[in-house]
Order: C-alpha cells, then sequence, then structure tokens
C-alpha cells in the first residue's frame, strides 16, 4: 500500500552550487539515515521512489522547492518532516510535508510558475522606471538559453508580475514568470533581459527562487494543494 | 576571501561544489585550540581525492582522536586554477579557507607517479617554493606519504620528508614531535623527525653515481639518521582506527559509497604487483568489527553501496559471512554490497547470488595474462577452467556486464600470448551468450605492465612505446565481434615506468615538464608527451636508462635504502622463478615463502574468519 507525499523544501545560499543531481542524492541519503520507510522500485536495481520535481538550477538558492516520494507504509508527516530536519545539512529544510492524492498530476505537469528575486543595488528611480518600462512594453526578445539556441523569444507573455521591494541598502525585485509548458522563461534570460533594460551585471547582487506555483485562471496555488 | 568565492569566481567555473566544502559529517575544529595545524593535499581533483580511503582513515583519525587539526585540499581544475591566478586566491583548505601556508605540515598522498607535477602546482598556487632547499622557518614542512614514496627518489627536491607505510600510528607521532621541535631552525627541525621510525628525510642523504650512471652509494651525512629508513605498520588492523562518519560529498565523486576496509596487505605474490608486496603481511579485520563498522557507517552517511575494499577481498577468510551478513541486514533497505575486482579462482556461485539479491554492479575480473604459461611468470594462479567457471556462474545469476583487466608488457610474452587474451574475451562472450537471457557486455581493459620497485621484477625492463603501440595494434586488428577493448595510452606508461624506478636526478625533469605546463597528466585532455620530452632534453636525461635498459642484481637501486621488510634476495629468487615459469604458493595455505617480512616487523599473517579453503 504505497502513500504519495509531497514535500516543500528550501536550499539556502550555501548550498546553491548543487546540481539537481546532488539535491537528488543528498535528499535520498537523507532519507536513508532517518530511516524513512520510503518505497523502493522493483528490480535488478531498486532505487528510492523519489521524484525531484522542481529543478533549481545550479547557483540559485530556493526558498519553495518540491519533490514526491513513496512510502512503503504510513507514518505522521509532522514526524517525517522532523526526522529529515534532524539529518539534513544545515543549508537544507523540509518545510512542509503533505498527502497528495494518487491520481494528483506530476509536480512536472502541475507546476506552471515560479517567482525568481533579484537583489539588486541601484537608485530608486532607475530600477523603478525599469520595471515599468518591462510592464508597458508589449513584446521584450531575448535570446534563448534553452535547448533551441539562436532563437529569440518573447519573454512579455511569460511575465506575469512584478514587484519592488526595499531591501537593507538594496532592492529586492521579484518577477513571477510562466514555466514548463508552453512558455518557460529561465532566471537567466530574465537576467539577459534585465540587463537588456539597463541594469548593470555587478549590480545584482543575488538571485534567488522565491518559489514554485500552480497557476490557474491567474491565482497562484501552492503545489501541495494537489 | 569566501564571499568573493561564491559571488564572483564559483558561478564561472565547471563543478563549484568541489571548492566549497560544508559536506556532512565535516569537521571544524577550533583553531586556536588545536595543536599541530596540517592540511591533507591530494594532488588529483575532489571526485577523485574524495574516494581515496587512506584521505578519510587520516581524516578522521587525527580530527576525533587527537588534538591535532587536519584540513582537507585538492587541486583545482585548470579552469578554477587560471581564475584564481587572476584573482590572487590562494589554494586554500575545505574546511576553513584558510590558504596553505598558514598550516604547519602540508602533507600530500602519493598515489600515482604522474600526480608529480600537481604537486609542484599546488605548492606553487599555494605560494610556497617548489624546491625544499628555498624553504624557509615561515614555510610549512611539506611531507609525502602513500605508496609511490615506497621510491621517494624522484620527489626528493620537492619533499621536506617522507613517511614510509602505514600511517595510523606514525602520522599522530609524527604530529606530536612536529609540535616538540616547533622551535627549532627548519634544518635541526628535519633532522631530529629523521630519527623517527618510517621518516626520510632526503637532504639528509647524499647519493653519488658511477661512471654507467648507476648509483654508487646512498649515505647519509649525520650519524643519527638511519641508513635505511625502515616502512611502519600496524600491526593489529582490527583494532586500528577506522571511520565511522566519513565525509559526505555533495557531487558525484568516483567512488560513491560506504567502504570497509576488510583486510590490508595481500600474500599471493603476484610478481608484477606493487602493492601486494608493500603492504605485506595480511593482516585481517574481524567479521564483527566489520558488521559494526558498517552499520555506522550507514547510518551516520545514508549512503545505498557498501563495499569491501582490499588488494584481494575473496581471499578475506571471512568473505561468505561477512556479505551474507550485510545483504540480510542492509538489504531490505534498498543497499547494495558492491565487490571490486575478483580473484577469479576464490569466485563462488554463493557469493554471486548473495550479492544480485540486491543490485547489480559490473562484474571484474582480472587474469592479467592470456596464457597459462605466462600467468604462471607473474605468478597469478588462475587457471582457464576456473575463470570460465566464474563467468558461466555470474552469467546464470543475471549479471549483464563483466570487465577483464589484463596487461601486455610483461617479461617472456610472445604474440601467442596477446593471441591468448583475445582467445579468453571470446570465449566469455560465448559463455555469456549462451547463458545469459538478455545480450551480454565484455570489456577488457588492458594496461601497460611497468615493472615496479620493491617488486621480483624490478630488474626488467619496460617493454618500448614502439613495441607496446606494436602490440596494441596487433590486438586492435584481431578484435572480435562485441568485445570492447581499451588501452592505456603506452607513452603515459612510459613516463609511469621513469618515475617508478627513477632516481634523484629527475627532479629537474619533473621541475622542467611542470614549467612547460604539464599539469594533470593522469587525464587524457591535459596530458602533453612533448612537455615532457623537451624537459628530458633540456636536463640532459636518457629516459631509456630508466625504463627500458634491463637491471642487473649487483646494482644498487634508488629505492634500495627503503626497507619494505621483504628481502632482496627473496625478490631475486622470485625473479628466476618467474623466468623457470614456476609458480610461488600462497603462504597463508601453505608454506611460508620466506619474503622476510614476518620476522623482520615480528609480526604473523593475522587471519580473523575461518580459511575459506584453497580450490
Amino acid at each position: 500500500m504505497l502513500v504519495r507525499i509531497r514535500a516543500e523544501y528550501s536550499i539556502g545560499p550555501e548550498l546553491r552550487f548543487l546540481s539537481n543531481l546532488d539535491t537528488m542524492h543528498m535528499m535520498e541519503r537523507a532519507l536513508r539515515r532517518a530511516k524513512i520507510p520510503f518505497a523502493l522500485t522493483e528490480g535488478f536495481n531498486p532505487h528510492i521512489r523519489l521524484s525531484m520535481g522542481t529543478v533549481l538550477p545550479v547557483g540559485l538558492w530556493g526558498k519553495k522547492e518540491y519533490f514526491d516520494l513513496e512510502l512503503a507504509q504510513a507514518m505522521p508527516l509532522d514526524e517525517l518532516r522532523d526526522k529529515l530536519n534532524q539529518v539534513l545539512p544545515a543549508g537544507a529544510r523540509i518545510e512542509q510535508v503533505r498527502p497528495i492524492d494518487d491520481n494528483a498530476p506530476s509536480l512536472m505537469k502541475a507546476v506552471n510558475c515560479a517567482a525568481y528575486g533579484f537583489l539588486i543595488r541601484m537608485p530608486e528611480e532607475d530600477i523603478s522606471n525599469i520595471c515599468q518600462n518591462i510592464l508597458k512594453s508589449d513584446s521584450l526578445p531575448v535570446r534563448s538559453r534553452g535547448k533551441k539556441k539562436g532563437v529569440d523569444k518573447d519573454l512579455r507573455r511569460g511575465i506575469y508580475k512584478l514587484d519592488l521591494q526595499p531591501s537593507d541598502e538594496c532592492f529586492c525585485l521579484m518577477i513571477w514568470v510562466g514555466t514548463g509548458e508552453p512558455l518557460n522563461i529561465r532566471y537567466d534570460e530574465l537576467l539577459d533581459l534585465l540587463q537588456q533594460q539597463g541594469v548593470p551585471s555587478e549590480a545584482i547582487l543575488d538571485v534567488f527562487r522565491e518559489g514554485n506555483y500552480i497557476r490557474v485562471n491567474e491565482r497562484l496555488y501552492s503545489p501541495l494543494e494537489g | 576571501m569566501k564571499d568573493k568565492l561564491f559571488r564572483e569566481i564559483l558561478p564561472r567555473v565547471s563543478k563549484p561544489i568541489r571548492y566549497t566544502g560544508n559536506e556532512l559529517n565535516i569537521i571544524k575544529k577550533d583553531w586556536d585550540k588545536s595543536r599541530v595545524k596540517m592540511v591533507f593535499a591530494f594532488p588529483d581533483v575532489y571526485e577523485v581525492g574524495m574516494s581515496h580511503i587512506g584521505g578519510r582513515i587520516l581524516y578522521g583519525l587525527i580530527n576525533e582522536t587527537t588534538d591535532h587539526v587536519l584540513e582537507r585540499c585538492f587541486a583545482p581544475w585548470p579552469d578554477m586554477e587560471k581564475i584564481m591566478r587572476e584573482e590572487g586566491i590562494p589554494l586554500y583548505s575545505l574546511e576553513s579557507y584558510r590558504p596553505l601556508t598558514d598550516f604547519e605540515v602540508v602533507g600530500f598522498s602519493l598515489q600515482y607517479e604522474l600526480s608529480a607535477t600537481n604537486i609542484l602546482n599546488m605548492l606553487d598556487l599555494a605560494g610556497i617554493p617548489v624546491f625544499s632547499h628555498q624553504r624557509t622557518d615561515e614555510h610549512p614542512l611539506i611531507l609525502g606519504g602513500g605508496p609511490v614514496a615506497f621510491n621517494p627518489e624522484p620527489f626528493s627536491d620537492f619533499f621536506d620528508l617522507f613517511m614510509i607505510g602505514d600511517g595510523e600510528e606514525a602520522l599522530p607521532e609524527l604530529l606530536d614531535e612536529v609540535e616538540r621541535v616547533r622551535n627549532l631552525p627548519r634544518k635541526e627541525k628535519l633532522l631530529r623527525l629523521a630519527q623517527m621510525e618510517g621518516i626520510y628525510v632526503p637532504f639528509l642523504y647524499k647519493v653519488t653515481y658511477n661512471s654507467d650512471g648507476c648509483l654508487s652509494s646512498m649515505e647519509p651525512v649525520h650519524p643519527d639518521v638511519p641508513g635505511r629508513v625502515r616502512k611502519r605498520i600496524v600491526a593489529d588492523l582490527d583494532t586500528a582506527y577506522y571511520p565511522d562518519k566519513p565525509i559526505l560529498p555533495y557531487m558525484t565523486v568516483v567512488h560513491d559509497r560506504a567502504v570497509l576496509e576488510v583486510m590490508r596487505g595481500c600474500q599471493r605474490g603476484c610478481r608484477f604487483c606493487h602493492a601486494g608486496m608493500v603492504y605485506r603481511p595480511v593482516r585481517e579485520r574481524s567479521l564483527e568489527t566489520l558488521r559494526r563498522q558498517a552499520r555506522a557507517q550507514l547510518g551516520n552517511t545514508g549512503y545505498e553501496e557498501i563495499s569491501l575494499a582490499s588488494l584481494s577481498t575473496l581471499d578475506y577468510t571471512g568473505v561468505h559471512p561477512l556479505v551474507k551478513g550485510l545483504v540480510e541486514e542492509h538489504g531490505a533497505q534498498g543497499v547494495g554490497v558492491a565487490l571490486p575486482s575478483l580473484r577469479v579462482d576464490a569466485f563462488s556461485i554463493d557469493l554471486a547470488n548473495e550479492v544480485q539479491k540486491v543490485r547489480k554492479t559490473t562484474l571484474t575480473l582480472a587474469p592479467e595474462a592470456g596464457t597459462q604459461r605466462l600467468r604462471d611468470v607473474i605468478n597469478k594462479n588462475v587457471s582457464e577452467q576456473q575463470l570460465f567457471e566464474a563467468v558461466e556462474a555470474a552469467f546464470k545469476s543475471g549479471w549483464l556486464s563483466i570487465k577483464l583487466y589484463f596487461m601486455i608488457g610483461l617479461p617472456t610474452e610472445t604474440e601467442e600470448d596477446l593471441d591468448g587474451i583475445l582467445n579468453l574475451l571470446q570465449e566469455v562472450k560465448r559463455i555469456g551468450d549462451q547463458y545469459s537471457p538478455r545480450p551480454v557486455e565484455v570489456r577488457a581493459s588492458i594496461a601497460c605492465f611497468v615493472p615496479k620497485a620493491h617488486t621480483p621484477f624490478q630488474w626488467q625492463p619496460q617493454d618500448s612505446i614502439e613495441v607496446l603501440q606494436q602490440k596494441i595494434n596487433y590486438m586492435t586488428r584481431r578484435r572480435r565481434k562485441g568485445i570492447k577493448l581499451s588501452f592505456h595510452d603506452s607513452r603515459v606508461s612510459y613516463l609511469e615506468g621513469l618515475i617508478a624506478r627513477g632516481d634523484r636526478r629527475l627532479g629537474q625533469v619533473i621541475y622542467k615538464a611542470w614549467q612547460n605546463g604539464a599539469v594533470f597528466d593522469g587525464w587524457s585532455e591535459y596530458f602533453h608527451f612533448e612537455y615532457w620530452q623537451k624537459a628530458l632534453a633540456e636536463a640532459g636525461i636518457d629516459p631509456d636508462f630508466y625504463v627500458t635498459r634491463p637491471r642487473s642484481y649487483e646494482e644498487l637501486l634508488p629505492w634500495d635504502f627503503i626497507d619494505s621488510g621483504i628481502s632482496k634476495a627473496f625478490l631475486r629468487h622470485e625473479n628466476e622463478k618467474a623466468l623457470r615459469g614456476e609458480t610461488t604458493l600462497d603462504c597463508r595455505l601453505e608454506d611460508c615463502t620466506g619474503c622476510g617480512v614476518c620476522p623482520s616487523f615480528e609480526v604473523e599473517v593475522d587471519l580473523r574468519g575461518e580459511i575459506a579453503g584453497a580450490h
């Protein structure tokens, strides 16, 4: 009787250079150390039924990332979260764990929106103008950084919202974009856009992913809601 | 510096987590409260260095059981090195991000002859003069250890001292002594350290040469310094320290698993094998100790695989119950047991089935030579029947991938022996096709024989590059379908041979090769034979003198002053037997072969399980 659960976790700045594979191994090993009753696949090379649904790009830290896990037997999910946090290295933390319906779509299919945060040191007026310019534009062509090389992508359609907040002596610019299908906007394409718009690269002090979401009819839902 | 690294530098390099540290189980001690500060410098990239068991042992040993501190440092990949030089970032330790010059001792593990240029490069990146004689009291002591230190001479220009043999007792002792002599001037410090058993300080010995180029003498220049340096050994391996909480790397390293060192030493007596000679006598760990260590390691890491490491794991007298026990205890969590390269004759169907219950890894076997005649010459006591039985058992149990190790360039080798390799492989494939339900993969990795110091073959010439290349071409042309052959680069093997049996005069060659740009010589994408050829020419050295020249029994060899416990007479006797095609048996199962190591160290072969029974 397999129990399907979904976990929300964070990766702090000290672990920003881990690749997805590294993060997956880290979680697998933590699951074993914490003696979580995970389910294994059948066959000659059994592995843990862990699915790293959201892929945090190398170089970014993230507040709300997600993975799905199948358990071989049920256990209280608060206990699962606490046990894992006891063994995880500093910088990785499970925030929440919820059960998920067997029929719920996979994270890869369901998650279609991400919010990226950029820590920018620039005069308020300049960065404000840039934000307004982005929102006013009809199209924002940027060279694609994904698999389709050499083609331009129009980012405008995929930018849902901008928010600028003061942060210490800088500003934190949050940009909500579409991910997955049909339009996938990457953080490095957003960096290119910002540079195009006049933000010097030295002015960008940090980049992180604030969260991953399921966007339906302009409303954002947490992937934990299934 | 850490901030600058994270923000500006690491995003620009490949695999930045090689350089960030902060792994699970890392040990960060209070710097000011620690006594001697040492950094363990591994002269290769992180992924390779973190797979090295010796490093894990010393790291835990010093940090957990002493008040000294041991931090780690690895060779930066060329892209990172370039940026470090541009930005003025010195080579730093992963625990505290301190430059190596903050430490009192920098210890390099000499695992491979061609890590020489990486060592010079790392010293240079650390701002430490590469030549020993250029260092002053403000520089750390540069220490070398590991198997290649059994012939330390080619490296003697660059190291202040070497530690020969097992480190479990010697290193803490050395660090205690380093603390005691801390305030002495450098040369006196080294003189005191040279009096410790197992420590070799090059500048305290004078070497002279004959007109024919061979060594004439090697003598200490001070009465308190020993004429021969005797290796250190840990007599009771079962009670020796072994780490329960190894550092867990984030990135994928070469050996991503928990490792149990089931025993040290090997007494099979394969005549080409350096490790088999210098790590004698055999000392095993007990089953209870190993099971306890397995539980602790898996509990502290969460690894999905555990491996049994030693020179000849199937010779461990408790291997069957150990494997059975590990599978029973940990298999349900999906943890697999990995067996490294296996001796063909001790292979058993039972064992195969135990391991295959959980997960399959590639099965590796090492026949080494293609005909019985040649196997007898090198004393690898394996028959064809045993090999085919083992292979059949493996394929029937579900293994789909088999890798076989061979060497070419062995003494007395003929074309028949090369054909023998190909025939063996073909038969293995045929057996696979017959017994396996799915297509099988048969691969052969073929190395070029490099004669090593302290072995019976230390007097043998190595095949020249031309001859090796001819043999490689011969075999490649006759390769059968469906069998993958991969060959080591004969030019790399040539340089390995140069350093493996070299003397002090090669220091200039290594230095010049590094100046010409040689680095990461063991990696094909960075290997440039021309840098070495140029260095040899500049230094006026004929490499064939070291590599392809047959040596006489009367010659004083550059490593004779290192006492491995094995008598030179024994080695010579074994070489003679080899040329007659006579085998020597395993001293655990038959009579003592008289190598000399047990009486020399007042130890015995130490077995902890039931004898597995010779086949």
